[in-house]
Formats: C-alpha cells, structure tokens, sequence
C-alpha cells in the first residue's frame, strides 16, 4: 500500500533520527544526565537527613504559619502516617523527585512566560506547542527519554519537566498580559522606565497568576512522577507499578494514600504561600 | 477683561493639533494637511476616526484651563496628547519652550516625572500598596530616598487631609479618599502642571463639589497650573479660569465662563449653557447700556443719584443693589466715571441669557 510506505518511511526516520541524536549527543545527554541526578541526590539526601518524625514537624509548623493549627497538626499526623506504612524512604523520594522537576520547570518556564507575555508573536508560536504537551499522553515522554537518557530518575525528572513547564508558562504569560490598562497608563505618565514597569506595575499584578502557574506545574509534577514509575524513577511511583505487576492490592493502596497526602500538603501550602506573597511594594 | 498673555507665561502651547486613528492613519494625515479634508471626508474616504481635529490651546501659568465636552469629543484624547500617552499625527505641543515630540525615551520620563503630573478617573492606586507608598510613587520612580519620599508625601497626604491613613490599603477607602490619594500622588512630585482627567466624574455630588473646591485652592496655593478634563459644564466653571469646550473632536469655544455663557460661539454651546444658572456668571459689563441711551429712554432719571457698582458685580450683587435702591437702576462705575447703567430690563435679560441682546447691550 501506498500509505504504509509513508508511514513507514517516516518511522524509520524518526528511529534514525533518535539513533543519531543518541550516538552524536552522548556528551550532551551524559551531562543532562548528571545535572539532573545530582539536584535531585542533593535534595534527595537532604530530605533523608533527619528522621520522619523531625520533617513532619518542620512541615507541620510550616502549615501552620500559613494555614492554623488544626491543619499543622493534619499535616503533621499525615505525614506521621505515611512512616507509620513504612513508606517513608518512598515518599522522600518522590518528594525529591517532585520538588526536582518542578524547579527546573520553574527555571525554565517562568522567564519564557515572562517573555511571552510581553512579546504577543512568541505567545502565538508557543500556543500550540504548549498545547501539543498537554494533549499527548504523558506515556509519551517517557520513550525518548529512556532512549537518550536510560533507565533511572533522571528519565523521569525530564518528563515531569516537560509536563510540569506549561502552566508555569501559561500562567506567567497570563499574569504578565493582565496588567490593568488604567495602571500602564499610570507608569507611562510617571515616567516609569520599562524595567520599573515590570518590577513595580506588571509582576505585582501578576504575581497571583505566577503562583497558581507555580502551584499548577507542582500538581502536573505529582501526577507524572506516579507514572515515571515505569522507567524506575524509585519513589512511590515504583513501589504502585510494582504492587500492580505482582497484584499487591495493599501495597498499592498504601501507596496511594502516601502520594495523597504528600498531594494535599504541598497543594495546600503553595495556594496559601501564594496569598501571602506581595511584590512590589518596598 | 482680556489676559494679556506674553510668551514665558505659557507653559504648555498645543498647536494646530490633529490625532487620527485607524489603519490607514498615515495616508489620512497626509491628505489633512495637503487638501484640508474635514473630518467626515477622512471618515469616509480613509475610514480613519478623528479624534481631535487642529485643536489649539495656550495654558498659562498658574491657571486652571477645563476642556469641556461630552464622551467621545475627544477631550481625553487632547488631554494624553500634552505628555504624549498619545502621540499627535500633527501638530506641535510645547512644553515650556521645549517641543515634546522631540523628546527621546529618557527626556520623555524625566518630563513625565518632574513637569507634568496626572491625576485619572480611575484613580489608579496600586492596590499592593499603602496609602503612603501609593503617594510616594512619583518619588520613588525618580529614586528618591525612602525617607525623603514618604515626608514628602505625608505633606501631600496632609494638604488632601488623609494624614491619619497612610498605613491602609486603597481598598480600604472610599472612592472621594482614593482620589485625594490620587492628587497628593500628583501634588507629591511637585510638578508645574496637572493634567487632570476626569477626577472627579465617578463621585458623587457632594464629594465632587468639596474635591473640586479643594483641588482648585490646592492649585492656585500652590502656584500649579492645570488641564482639567471634564463632561460636566458646572463642574468647568467652577474650576476653570478658562474653558474650551469641544465637540467632535474640535476646540469650538475658549473663553471664561461668562464670555461662555453670555456669548455662546454656536448652536451646540448655546444648548449647553442653556441651563447654567447666570446669577455669579454674568457681570454688570455684559449686561448695562450706554449712559446716553439710558438718559434718552429716561430722561427724569438722575443718573448721578443712582447707586453705584464696578463692572465686574455679577447679577446676584446687581440685584441686591436695585432692591435697596428708590430707583430700578444702578450706574456702573469704571475709573470714577459712570460707562453705563444696568436696568431691571437689562439684569432680567443676564438671567434669562437671552444671548444675541445680551451682546447688543455689552
């Protein structure tokens, strides 16, 4: 058939593609790599520096400064109950592994909302790519990556990036673009230069949008780094995979109570951190 | 009456002033100022709005000028040309002596902030920051001292009488307070000119008159001069030393009050003030007749046994006058020597503002 021939054409194309970028970029790839497995060793080692019960506490009065005292001593006994499953090695690690990617996405995607948000041409070209990460099944990221980077955490921290990076982008660019016309205006007629336009008019205004953009990508992160449990991300994650490969019902679910409460925690920390934050102003 | 006006006494000249919007904007001016194409040719053959069409205005120092007209007249348009929040498609402003359009980016700002201040309708106080931050905006964008800055705008803040709420959030105040905020932000950064835009049209009547009130002696305390823009005539001859009134983009009228009201360039004018109450607008001078008529219509008439006033007592004193006086007259005085009389007839003609009779008799 005709049509076979060009998908098979464009098959073995991107197969050759891939073999090449693998055996030319190696270096590149080699390095990534080690960027990539001595954040998250650091963080990782960091996380495992003090016993469970000293990190729930240090959580628990974190939660609450910024929520009250019955959530701290929720979020405490939670935390409490995810050593208690004997998961607590797991749930450092996709700690680690979370706060890893979403950082890098942060890195990367904050400056490009930024520039999107001010150029409109670049906010058009990035629409569709942004949308095209989002549609595709993550699954997806996982294969390039264990192709070009192999089987380990650092597969998985670069396909919690590329899923975690676009509502930081997104929701950047949208908090840059809603500055109040009435407020531009202001800055213009007080002579503002363009970088007193951004730091004193333009990112006050946007801050509340950055930080849900910042809460959105750790969500994005957390329902990826489950997935990343196929290409032996370690952490939670692996311990789900493996509980469903040998029908392990209890681990599994135990497993998922742990990813929930770290879920939770870190959702409701950031929502709240957010409100409290006020740019601008000195 | 007439103010004699020397050139250093002007500090913002706005020349023969057009700003064209829409795609073909360029092509439009050109025909504008090659052909003289009017504003509905442009329309119509460029699909191109005017939105201020060879408007020409002189702001001396140390007067209020109000430029009055309705939404879409093109006042706020006129008003952002002076700083040039708009650029003009033609046309020149200056600002003392200096052309703005030949400002760069930084000559531009340094205008901005040290010249010409801008108080808006919608206030714009930046919500993340406190009553005394929001004052001190113009200062700190200038990089002025933390300390420098906030005395300074808790001077301004106490001549607007919100010294006791600097601490608070704009969210927290009420629309007139914001505003105040708005005129110390604007007075804080001492400039020679105000341009105002609107204020006031969002408040309700009470605070509108006590801001305007305000506004005006700030003002004239100060020594600032000032574009106000407003839709509201009352709120123009309250404030304004002189007013433009436009329509459609063009400056139709600029005069005082009274010259406004007694002598109404057109049709559209002549509605507007329709309704003015002329009682403190119309002075003696508009509304007396020559000694010698009053003499032939009256000959038993003694004039030098009437009562006396000067030229500019407005109809509220003239009629105070004739109710204390035997007679139904009162001679007006210039220089010590009588130039006219005001008759019964001629102050019922200042209040009714029977314009056309009203010119006669001046």
């Amino acid at each position: 058939m005709d049509t076979s021939v060009l998908t098979d054409t464009f098959d073995l194309w991107i197969d050759d593609g891939l073999a090449w970028i693998s055996d030319n970029g190696e270096w590149a790839f080699d390095s990534l790599r080690g960027i990539l497995e001595g954040t998250y060793d650091g963080i990782l080692w960091l996380l495992q520096l003090a016993p469970f019960y000293v990190v729930a506490l240090i959580v628990g009065l974190l939660a609450w400064r910024l929520m009250g005292l019955a959530s701290a001593i929720l979020t405490g006994v939670a935390l409490a109950f995810c050593a208690v499953m004997g998961l607590w090695g797991e749930t450092m690690t996709t700690l680690a592994l979370v706060a890893t990617a979403t950082v890098l996405a942060l890195v990367v995607g904050i400056p490009i909302g930024i520039a999107a948000g001010f150029l409109a041409t670049l906010n058009t070209a990035l629409e569709p790519v942004l949308d095209l990460i989002q549609t595709l099944p993550p699954y997806i990221y996982l294969l390039p990556a264990i192709a070009l980077l192999g089987y380990g955490p650092a597969t998985a921290l670069i396909a919690t990036f590329v899923v975690a990076m676009p509502p930081a982008i997104r929701l950047t660019s949208l908090g840059i673009r809603m500055t109040p016309h009435e407020f531009i205006e202001l800055g213009h007629a007080s002579g503002l230069t363009p970088w007193q336009m951004f730091t004193k008019v333009r990112l006050p205004f946007a801050i509340p949008s950055v930080m849900a953009g910042i809460n959105q990508s750790l969500m994005m992160s957390f329902g990826m780094v489950v997935i990343a449990g196929i290409v032996g991300s370690g952490g939670l994650g692996e311990t789900i995979y493996g509980a469903v490969r040998t029908l392990d019902i209890a681990t599994s679910i135990n497993a998922a109570i742990a990813i929930v409460i770290l879920t939770m925690i870190l959702d409701r920390l950031t929502q709240n951190a957010a409100r409290r934050v006020k740019v601008g102003a000195r | 009456m007439e103010m004699k006006i020397s050139d250093n006494d002007v500090l913002l000249d706005c020349r023969n002033i057009w700003k064209i919007f829409g795609a073909r904007a360029p092509a439009a001016v050109k025909a504008v100022s090659e052909r003289g194409l009017s504003k509905k040719q442009v329309l119509q053959e460029f699909d191109c709005v005017v939105g201020v069409a060879d408007a020409s205005l002189q702001l001396c120092r140390g007067e209020i000028f109000c430029v009055m007209g309705l939404s879409g007249s093109g006042k706020s348009t006129l008003v952002r040309l002076f700083n040039r929040l708009i650029e003009p498609s033609l046309g020149t402003v200056t600002v003392k002596g200096r052309e703005i359009s030949g400002l760069n980016a930084a000559e531009l700002r340094d205008m901005r902030a040290r010249t010409i201040g801008m108080v808006f309708q919608s206030v714009a106080l930046l919500p993340h920051r406190t009553v005394l931050e929001n004052a001190a905006f113009g200062l700190e964008v200038r990089g002025i001292a933390k300390e420098k800055r906030n005395q300074i705008a808790l001077a301004a803040l106490e001549k607007v009488g919100l010294s006791d709420w600097t601490a608070r959030y704009p969210s927290e105040l009420s629309g007139g307070m914001q505003q105040r905020v708005g005129l110390a932000r604007a007075f804080a950064s001492d400039p020679e000119i105000i341009l105002m835009d609107e204020p006031f049209s969002a408040l309700d009547p009470l605070i509108r008159k006590q801001l305007q009130d305000e506004f005006r002696q700030l003002t004239k305390s100060l020594g600032k001069s000032s574009v106000f823009i407003t839709h509201d005539l009352d709120e123009a001859i309250r404030i304004g030393d002189r007013i433009a009134i436009m329509k459609d983009g063009v400056i139709v009228q600029v005069g005082t009050a009274e010259e406004i009201v007694t002598k109404p360039a057109d049709d559209y004018v002549a509605d507007f003030v329709a309704g003015i109450s002329r009682i403190h607008l119309v002075k003696a001078h508009s509304v007396m007749k020559p000694v010698a008529e009053f003499r032939a219509e009256q000959p038993n008439c003694d004039v030098d046994a009437l009562l006396r006033t000067t030229p500019d007592a407005d109809i509220g004193e003239l009629i105070d006058l004739t109710m204390r006086s035997d007679s139904d007259a009162v001679a007006v005085v210039h220089d010590g020597k009588i130039v006219g009389v005001v008759t019964i007839r001629g102050l019922l003609r200042g209040v009714a503002g029977t314009p056309a009779e009203a010119r006669a008799a001046a």
